[in-house]
């Protein structure tokens, strides 16, 4: 199915703008290769004349093929996604798929992350990423969501933490193999020292400059995003915070407001306040190093990428009217169902595996005997809990965190170990959530205590 | 650049040690005040920098802007170069390099690290005041011999010859000082008159300390009064907390009736709950973070879209974080027959307060 060509006249010189500069890009990067001196990979035999297939080919090759993708998309026949994949992509972002592919991805961004960080690949990588984007532009719903002035800085803030996790990965694998080779880090072959004036002030005059330039021209050329005046009684559907708080209202599906919005949040400032107390690896500092820290690289990136990044993503782009998931390429529908009936552990616990029904305290009673019913009540949660937080650790300092245990001593290792496990829990709490609609491990809604 | 600096350094010391030992040239050179040299003195760029070394001799770049820093440095080196001579017409170029470091040396040596090092470095030339302007010069000389930025690598280099003064630091690291001058004495304590003048000074002083503070407090206290006040303003715009919505014949069974929701803020509901058909006030406040859930008529259901939380016409969760139902306001039947809703009161399910009566009208 191709999309309604009124739209497609719409984005027509946009996309062709979008493709003509694919296309300088590549052939920048030819350029520049050029000038370095191009590295053959292949030889071609075509008959008599072997023709050396160099890296400047390529890239001048492909920088040729966004050449003809420009006009064809001005002329409203832009390279399109078939709908089939659409269909895929769309399946594909569900909650559980989204979340354990970007696991499946962060865990071969890390294990092979030797060979995407090579320049080529990491390009390749790239223009396929831009040219997947400017496919999917010819889809309305796309579109719609991605050219949301709202939105439009979130795609560019992607495209830009994916630069900076490849510039740090490149150089961490650089710095790795010349560990290995006995060769001090290449930060510390060029540390000159340069001074506050005039360097870095001239610096930063030129960025001040070009920025607010930038932020001018974008002002003008995007309009800021302007609703309906606000009302008591109508909330705007659906009702996004701020894109930096998004990983934070993905967090309060998961969680009672006062988890999500004062404990857990209190929670990562802390913990990120007491690394550096908890951290007793003396490597790696004022280098980009992965092998010499690989617990803090997997934790920091984990925490990082997994629960705020993606989260930021999943919230921008993929719910839709009243909370619900969307896939990138699907309509909208405020009338979307999903049946999410969401049930308690005790609930769980005493309804179905004991066919009983909930204890509950006789009526009258008072305070005291409710408040040991509501806890007996909640039972099987409370114990998940306490074993997840005060049996485990112990178990960890036996197992796989010996070394840890022995270096860091008790407090340092209980403090790791829970703060560790409570960023733990949110992506297990949304894995059982999505899974088997469970709603809170501890429910007592009495005294606003939810977990 | 730095072997050079050593040589012309040795050789500035020779000079030095030889005015020291038969010249009489220097003493009247520093007596001499640095506003009399540049009258005497040829070239026109020493005495600038002479000057501004002698301001602040740490400042560098300032000295080496305002007279060009090489050809001052040359000439400051020239200068003392030209004391080995010991000539008769040498007396007027000393006094255009001397002055001007030994002032800072003999006003505060301890402020002076640069000059420090060269004189800790040759401790036994830390004699007569000759010494403390070669030591000067060559600080002025080093720190100006390369203005503008100095990598690390550069400086690295020109830490070199001050490596031997940092061990001598210990012996001499400061140099001689001069006996202080009659004005930089303590002055004479406990005399009666100033002692009145202070204890004047000080009820002055205080007396207006005692002025800001209290009216600052004062006016602290007022605004806070203010604030309070502004808490309770004169007249609420707000609906009345009690009003009647309509007789009980206008909500027919399993409708939600919206109309209130804008202006009021409640849904009434016919509902069955727990068997019996009852009408209920409910407040539309998302129980998890407060916004204001919609009801969607096709699904049945009213739906929250900040979280995604779900309720049925009742009012109770299912969906989403919310952990408990939405609330009940207060409901009766007034005397005219209407129904008549009280928001000051609600009513939570999960305390089981929605048996209490007065959160439901049968019909
Ligand atoms: S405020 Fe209604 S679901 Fe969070």
């Amino acid at each position: 199915m191709h999309s309604a060509p009124d739209f497609l006249s719409h984005v027509a010189t946009p996309l062709g703008f979008y493709y003509m500069i694919l296309c300088v890009l590549n052939w920048v990067a030819a350029l520049v290769m050029w000038r370095h001196g191009p590295k053959t990979y292949t030889t071609l035999k075509l008959g008599p004349a072997t023709i050396p297939v160099t890296n400047v080919i390529v890239w001048l090759l492909v920088g040729a093929a966004f050449f003809v993708c420009a006009p064809l998309a001005m002329i409203g026949l832009p390279p399109e996604l078939p709908s089939e994949v659409k269909q895929i992509v769309n399946e594909l972002s569900g909650p559980v798929t989204l979340t354990l592919g970007s696991l499946a991805l962060f865990t071969i961004l890390f294990v092979f992350r030797r060979a995407w960080t090579a320049p080529p690949v990491a390009w390749t990588i790239l223009n396929l990423a831009l040219l997947a984007m400017g496919m999917s532009m010819t889809d309305p719903n796309f579109t719609a969501i991605v050219a949301k002035p709202d939105n439009v800085p979130i795609v560019g803030l992607v495209f830009l933490l994916g630069f900076f996790t490849w510039l740090a990965t490149y150089k961490a694998v650089l710095n790795d193999d010349r560990a290995a080779q006995g060769l001090p880090p290449l930060e510390k072959e060029d540390n000159e020292k340069v001074l506050v004036w005039p360097d870095l002030v001239y610096t930063e005059l030129i960025c001040m400059v070009a920025l607010t330039a930038f932020l001018l021209l974008w002002a003008i050329a995007l309009q800021a995003p302007l609703e309906e005046p606000s009302s008591r009684v109508k909330t705007p559907n659906p009702s996004k915070a701020p894109w930096y708080f998004l990983g934070l209202q993905e967090m309060l599906v998961y969680y009672d407001p006062w988890m999500a919005g004062v404990v857990l949040p209190s929670v990562v400032l802390l913990g990120l306040m007491a690394i550096p107390y908890l951290d007793f690896n003396r490597k790696g500092s004022g280098y980009y190093t992965i092998s010499e820290r690989k617990f803090a690289y997997l934790v920091f990136q984990f925490g990082f990428l997994e629960l705020w990044v993606i989260l930021i993503i999943l919230g921008t782009f993929l719910r839709g009217p009243n909370w619900n998931f969307f896939g990138p390429f699907e309509t909208w529908d405020a009338h979307k169902v999903l049946a999410q009936n969401n049930v308690d552990l005790s609930q769980f616990f005493w309804i179905k595996w004991l066919n009983q029904s909930m204890p509950k305290a006789p009526t009258g009673s008072g305070a005291g005997t409710e408040l040991l019913y509501i806890l007996w009540r909640e039972m099987p949660g409370i114990l998940l809990v306490f074993a997840y937080f005060v049996l485990l650790p112990p178990i960890m300092a036996a197992t796989i965190f010996r070394k840890f245990f022995v270096k860091m001593g008790f407090i340092r290792f209980m403090l790791m170990s829970n703060l560790l496990l409570m960023m733990g829990s949110l992506p297990l709490k949304m894995v059982a959530r999505w899974s088997v609609n469970l709603k809170y491990f501890i429910s007592i809604p009495e005294y606003f205590l939810n977990f | 650049m730095a072997e050079k600096k050593k040589l012309s350094t040795a050789d500035i010391l020779a000079a030095a040690r030889k005015n020291a030992a038969g010249g009489a040239t220097p003493p009247p050179a520093e007596k001499q005040p640095a506003a009399d040299a540049p009258a005497e003195v040829t070239p026109p760029s020493a005495p600038i920098a002479a000057e501004s070394a002698g301001d602040s001799p740490a400042a560098t770049p300032k000295s080496a802007r305002a007279g060009g820093a090489k050809p001052s440095v040359a000439d400051i080196l020239a200068a003392a170069r030209a004391n080995k001579a010991a000539a008769g017409g040498a007396a007027a170029q000393p006094a255009a390099a001397k002055p001007a470091a030994a002032k800072p040396a003999a006003e505060k040596p301890a402020a002076k690290p640069k000059a420090d090092k060269p004189a800790a470095a040759k401790p036994a030339a830390a004699s007569g005041p000759a010494v403390r302007d070669t030591s000067s010069i060559l600080a002025a000389a080093r720190a100006a011999s390369k203005p503008g930025p100095v990598s690390k690598s550069e400086a690295a280099a020109r830490a070199k010859p001050a490596v031997p003064a940092k061990s001598a630091k210990g012996e001499s690291a400061v140099p001689p000082m001069p006996a202080k001058p009659d004005y930089a004495k303590p002055k004479a304590t406990k005399e009666a008159p100033q002692e009145e003048r202070r204890f004047f000074l000080g009820v002055l002083v205080g007396s207006f300390l005692g002025l800001g503070f209290s009216t600052l407090s004062a006016t602290g206290g007022l605004w806070t009064l203010a604030v309070l006040r502004y808490m309770f303003p004169n007249v609420l715009t707000e609906p009345p907390s009690k009003f009647k919505i309509g007789f009980p014949s206008d909500f027919p069974p399993g409708v939600v009736e919206e109309k209130f929701k804008a202006q009021f803020g409640i849904w009434p509901v016919n509902v069955e709950y727990k068997g019996q058909r009852q009408i209920v006030a409910i407040k539309t406040v998302c129980t998890h973070l407060g916004c204001t859930p919609n009801w969607l008529e096709a699904e049945q259901k009213f739906k929250c879209p900040c979280h995604g939380s779900g309720f049925y016409k009742d009012g109770i969760n299912f969906e989403g974080p919310a952990p408990r139902p939405l609330e009940r306001y207060a409901i009766r039947l007034a005397d005219d027959g209407q129904l008549e809703v009280d928001k000051s009161r609600t009513f939570q399910e999960e305390l089981g307060q929605w048996s209490d009566a007065s959160c439901f009208v049968s019909v």
